[in-house]
């Protein structure tokens, strides 16, 4: 009877051992994915896949109200802005016609030079839409869950709202693809000042204006100014409309996105075939290289 | 023996009621809500999921289910995988430590120590990422989002509450 009583109390030590064990290996494998999340692993990609495609289904259909909710918010909000878009849009539309005639003459004169030099024009891109399930739970990162279905869609590729990058597809899990937001802290695009082509890198800090770092100098930077990509480096293709400068303080060129972020409900993703170029280009020097 | 493992399967479900409770929770926060600055505002549900259940119901909720939401709530805000899993270790932690003191204290003194443990933690957290990034994330939006998870803090309670009374209610109490 003794010695039973000596075996239960060794078996609830060595039960509270064990649990012991099993907290200290838990706090182990978070280290772990830290230390794995820093490098490309593939485990961490299969992770992320298999909880995407569990959970996608289910954040479709709770992103429902949400979406019915924004979207009666949106039509009385437009309804309440009905006369001065009205306004504008004439105003807009008289600039446009004035544009239109000379783009028609830059564009005969662009054919011309274009016959002249043997110009091979790169193919045209293209882009397929996708809706928004899920956005980034908190002020850590700024990221969103696209519903891509079976459309081909690549790491790396430029995402659009509104005709101006909003991000680039940062992770694709089957149907879903999760988006780095030009804002998250992740996000740094190769830019040019579009009026004085001053390079630089629009680095998001996860507050709503991402700075422009890394400029030659402030001075030839204007409020107002125009960013578009520059294409360095062969992320993103150049001349893409990303924001305009909000503020110069202090050497800190605060820039606010082109597209109202907060109203997107579908972006565009488009493929501009960089990174079968890129492929190819690395392929090229890869053959150089082995042949030197 | 049939019957045996069908209760013991019965209750291992009924065990799992916390975990599901608080990923059901955790994915109607995720739901977009069309606006940046709003999303600074969006409490971090699972935080106060998992010190509600390790303060209450800790037979129920072990630190394979808070590693589980951490795991889930790194995948979803997409903050380097394991960041929120170990935070949320070190939630479960110290609250198990804290709660043979404050496991009978009121709803305000349960209310404030989750607020300086939150403080606390999220100023962990906010380290961790920086030395991650190898730079400081802005600090505002994380005291902001805080603040907004402090805040909601009865809202989520009373939902918890409601899930012990309503789908737990012949559970031992853990109080």
């Amino acid at each position: 009877m003794k010695h039973r009583g000596t075996l239960l109390i060794r078996l609830s030590e060595l039960k509270v051992l064990l649990r012991r064990v099993f907290i200290f290996i838990l706090f182990l494998c978070a280290f772990l994915f830290i230390l794995l999340s820093h490098v490309d692993s593939v485990v961490i990609d299969a992770a992320n896949r298999v909880v995407m495609n569990v959970t996608g289904p289910v954040m479709q259909v709770v992103e429902l109200p949400s979406r019915l909710i924004h979207r009666v918010y949106t039509y009385f909000y437009d309804i309440s802005h009905i006369y001065a878009d009205n306004r504008a849009l004439r105003l807009e539309n008289k600039q446009m016609l004035m544009l239109q005639n000379k783009v028609r003459t830059l564009e005969v004169e662009n054919q011309l030079l274009e016959r002249l030099l043997n110009y091979v024009p790169p193919e045209d891109a293209t882009f397929m839409s996708a809706k928004i399930i899920a956005e980034s739970g908190d002020s850590f990162t700024h990221t969103l869950l696209i519903y891509i279905g079976h459309e081909a869609v690549r790491k790396g590729q430029v995402v659009l709202g509104n005709e101006s990058v909003i991000g680039r597809v940062d992770k694709v899990s089957g149907r879903y693809a999760k988006v780095i937001l030009v804002t998250d802290i992740n996000s740094k695009i190769p830019v040019v000042v579009e009026r004085t082509r001053v390079r630089g890198i629009l680095s998001g800090n996860n507050t709503a204006m991402p700075q422009l770092l890394f400029t030659r100098s402030t001075s030839d930077i204007q409020e107002g100014d125009i960013i578009v990509t520059s294409g360095v480096g062969g992320m993103f293709p150049s001349g893409l409309p990303v924001g305009f400068v909000n503020s110069i303080k202090n050497g800190v060129i605060e820039v606010e996105t082109m597209a109202d972020i907060s109203r997107v409900e579908y972006v565009r993703i488009v493929d501009y075939g960089l990174s079968e170029q890129s492929d190819e280009l690395n392929d090229l020097l890869e053959n150089d290289i082995n042949a030197r | 023996m049939h019957d045996n493992f069908k209760d013991k399967l019965y209750v291992f479900f009924r065990h799992r009621i916390p975990l599901l409770a608080t990923l059901i929770l955790m994915f109607l926060f995720y739901v977009p809500i069309y606006s940046l600055e709003l999303n600074y505002f969006r409490p971090a549900v699972g935080f106060i999921c998992v010190y509600y259940w390790t303060l209450k119901r800790s037979y129920m909720f072990s630190y394979i289910s808070a590693f589980i939401i951490g795991f889930f709530m790194d995948i979803y805000s997409s903050t380097p995988l394991g960041i929120n899993c170990l935070m949320m270790l070190f939630l479960v932690f110290v609250t198990e430590m804290l709660a043979r003191y404050f496991k009978a204290a009121s709803f305000t003194g349960n209310w404030l120590v989750f607020s300086l443990a939150g403080l606390i933690l999220t100023l962990i957290k906010w380290l961790l990422i920086s030395v991650y990034f190898s730079r400081f994330v802005s600090i505002s939006e994380v005291i902001v989002n805080l603040i907004s998870t402090i805040m909601f803090y009865p809202l989520v309670v009373y939902f918890n509450i409601w899930i012990q009374n309503n789908l737990l209610p012949q559970e031992r109490i853990n109080e």
